[in-house]
């Protein structure tokens, strides 16, 4: 039950011109679809801007969605599309497209280049990393293993309430419990 | 606080019911602080899993949606708009969404356009081939004159071709006529004429005379 509920209801929101499940949507799928543009395209910086191009499209199509795939299938064929798509269109400019020693200072890429792959962005994405898992490492050993069953496995309520040998709404308060105390280390870093 | 953030947290693993679901929703898009929690929620999902980005922008859904908003205020201006707050089915071939209304609706117009045009242009033909065919609404008799005069103009011509007198003799039936006794070179240099000037009349464009600036012999 309920598997993408959540994001049928919000394509329904959107729709119906609510951007605001639109921006709800980007953020649930931003990661994935970088790390699937990854697979394209090495350079970060054009990962974002090809996601960004994706992500848009996706908007302006999203009124034929009818509903027939997953949407994260939907927009995974997008956001696939446009990768392909950037690197045959590069492939065509670098053919005939050269920039000089001394003009490479003001080529456009390089704004975009300091925007996304800063040394700060760098260190934040490792500064997550190792408050998340040290927070995991600090929590109680009941909410540990539900968070990790959750999320590492993808094992359902049930299934861990079996695991763990324990009601279905206790595994639900420990995976919300190792959540919000993982969030509270969290929060300071994205504030 | 904590009800709410309880609900997110088990909206974000997909058991909601539907009810649940847009309640939850209702309430993470009025409170900007529950939707960073959700945030946050996913995030650390993705960093247990390994999925985060090396590079994260956090940034990139607002980015997207002021990108998304100047759109939407450029179509507003223009006056493209079509429905109330979607644009959809641009015609990208990176979409596999299908037929299109919208594509439809924009190209219904230049469709028009393009048969407007088609019949402009037939119509442009057809007029140019009954003048031609026409002649501008001269009689047999007024061609005939024109013809007759320039052909006297042409045989009043004199032309020099390598020290070779050149004279006009309509009498003889021939336009040229050259002094010193040779029969090909005359009956070539007629029939080069004759090709000048009778059969220009048929193609506009083509000025009916022909100029000799010099003339080989061996030729």
């Amino acid at each position: 039950m309920g598997t993408n509920l959540l994001d049928a209801e919000l394509v329904k929101r959107v729709q119906a011109g609510d951007k605001a499940a639109f921006d709800i949507l980007v953020q649930k799928y931003q990661h994935k679809v970088v790390n699937l543009i990854a697979r394209f395209v090495s350079d970060q910086t054009e990962c974002y801007d090809i996601a960004q191009d994706a992500f848009i499209k996706a908007y302006r199509a999203i009124g034929n969605f009818r509903g027939d795939s997953q949407f994260y299938t939907w927009l995974y064929r997008i956001a696939a599309n446009t990768a392909k798509n950037h690197l045959a269109s590069r492939a065509r400019k670098s053919s005939n497209y050269t920039v000089d020693v001394e003009d490479a200072e003001h080529f456009e890429g390089e704004s975009r280049l300091k925007e996304y792959t800063t040394p700060e962005n760098l260190l934040l994405s490792e500064e997550i990393e190792r408050t998340v898992f040290q927070a995991i490492k600090d929590l109680p050993d009941d909410l540990k293993s539900a968070i990790t069953l959750r999320e590492i496995e993808g094992l359902s309520y049930e299934e861990i309430a079996e695991v763990m040998d324990c009601p279905i709404g206790t595994v639900r308060s420990r995976i919300f419990r190792a959540r919000d105390a993982i969030d509270k280390e969290l929060r300071p870093l994205l504030e | 606080m904590t009800e709410q953030q309880d609900k997110i947290s088990y909206l974000l693993d997909e058991f909601s019911d539907g009810a649940h679901c847009r309640s939850v929703l209702d309430e993470v898009e009025s409170d900007v602080n529950l939707k960073y929690k959700m945030r946050r929620y996913q995030m650390i999902g993705e960093v247990i899993r390994h999925e985060l980005p090396v590079h994260i922008n956090t940034n990139f859904s607002a980015n997207i949606m002021a990108q998304i908003d100047q759109i939407e205020n450029a179509a507003d201006l223009s006056g493209n708009r079509t429905s109330n707050k979607i644009e959809p089915g641009l015609n990208d071939s990176s979409l596999n969404n299908g037929r299109s209304i919208w594509t439809w609706s924009m190209m219904k117009p230049l469709a028009g356009m393009a048969v407007a045009a088609s019949v402009a242009v037939l119509a442009v033909t057809l007029w140019q081939f009954s003048y031609l065919g026409n002649n501008s609404g001269k009689t047999s008799e007024q061609i005939v004159g024109v013809d007759q005069k320039r052909n006297d103009f042409l045989a009043n011509v004199p032309v020099q071709a390598n020290a070779v007198t050149v004279s006009s003799s309509v009498d003889s039936g021939l336009r040229w006529k050259i002094n010193n006794n040779t029969p090909a070179l005359q009956q070539k240099l007629n029939a080069y004429l004759v090709n000048h000037t009778e059969y220009s009349n048929s193609m506009q464009g083509l000025i009916p005379q022909a100029r000799v600036a010099g003339f080989d012999a061996q030729k």
